[in-house]
């Protein structure tokens, strides 16, 4: 009966581990107290619609998802509140367009460092990644 | 006959005046006239573009707190650069102003090309009194507006710009030539044409 209880409890957790994957993630350099941007691509391997409505890290003092946008010849930033990444598809975030933003930097980052950030989707769950710092 | 062959020469005359007037690169706007009074990251004095005479030019505006944008342009930039010393070009400056000199102090700005190991031997980043700033930048037409404030835990503003994303190339004289999209340009498309600035 326990190892039944425990198998219930596992199952779902190790299904949902392949369902999301996080590839390709990096950010640009930054000075402390400064603000930079995490870029990733997420591919959602199951034919369930997935959100991506958080992010945090001990990196910034606050953590935030934003898209950028063209307005004629100008670029602008907004805070997005969710993603939504659709079923059995990738969503980029990358420059220029969405990205995880990081305000007020607690430390330099500098090229070839990482750092741990977690994501957070609405059925996948928490998702931790450690992107490398990069050009 | 004869009048036939006047009226000849002649539109030959002025088809040639016209490829002329077809030059490559145009002045788009002629900053030469005008100085404005910056300073460096080194906290040195400096005279945009009066400075930077006799150099083609390479120049984007920023503001440093930018997380997305600005690095591209900066990027872009640096891309820009590294293929002007594999081209051989000694001659090309680079130049980022920016347009948010409250929090853009001198030593701000050194600490983000440091951090970004940018190769300042010839790139110079320049900040400066507001009203000095405003009025280079209508001169460019350049727009940024800044949003809504909010403050850091230790009382530091937060704000960020919507802003025209752009690098402008100008030729040795201060005058505008060309202008690019800042955050998605070609380096292949600026080389070109700083090749043709230095001839």
């Amino acid at each position: 009966m326990f190892i039944l209880v425990m198998l219930m409890m596992i199952l779902p957790l190790q299904q949902q581990a392949g369902v999301i994957e996080i590839k390709n993630a990096w950010m640009r350099p930054g000075a402390k107290d400064m603000n930079t941007a995490l870029y990733f691509e997420v591919k959602n391997n199951s034919s369930q619609a997935d959100t991506l409505y958080d992010a945090k890290s001990g990196l910034a003092e606050r953590v935030e998802v934003h898209e950028t946008y063209m307005q004629g010849d100008m670029m602008g930033m907004r805070p997005a509140k969710a993603v939504e990444i659709k079923a059995n598809s990738t969503f980029k975030f990358q420059p220029g367009g969405h990205h995880v933003m990081f305000i007020n930097l607690k430390q330099n980052l500098r090229k070839g460092s990482s750092a741990e950030v977690t994501l957070y989707f609405r059925h996948a769950g928490e998702i931790k990644i450690k992107p490398e710092v990069r050009k | 006959m004869k009048k036939f062959h006047n009226l000849s020469f002649f539109l030959f005359i002025l088809a040639l005046l016209l490829a002329g007037c077809k030059e490559k690169l145009p002045v788009k706007d002629d900053l030469s006239g005008i100085s404005y009074g910056l300073v460096t990251q080194d906290s040195s004095f400096f005279t945009f573009p009066r400075d930077l005479k006799g150099h083609v030019v390479v120049v984007g505006l920023i503001f440093t707190h930018c997380p997305d944008i600005c690095p591209l342009i900066t990027n872009n930039m640096e891309r820009i650069q590294e293929e002007a010393k594999k081209e051989g070009l000694p001659g090309v400056s680079f130049v980022s102003i920016s347009f948010d000199p409250l929090r853009d102090k001198p030593s701000v700005l050194k600490e983000y090309a440091e951090v970004r190991e940018i190769d300042t031997k010839n790139w110079i980043f320049l900040t400066g009194r507001q009203g000095e700033i405003d009025s280079l930048k209508k001169q460019l037409h350049y727009v940024a507006i800044a949003g809504d404030t909010t403050y850091s835990s230790s009382g530091e503003p937060s704000y960020f710009f919507v802003h025209t994303d752009r690098i402008t190339l100008m030729d040795k004289e201060g005058r505008v030539r060309q202008e690019y999209k800042g955050s998605s340009l070609n380096p292949a498309d600026v080389i070109k044409d700083i090749k043709a600035l230095e001839n």
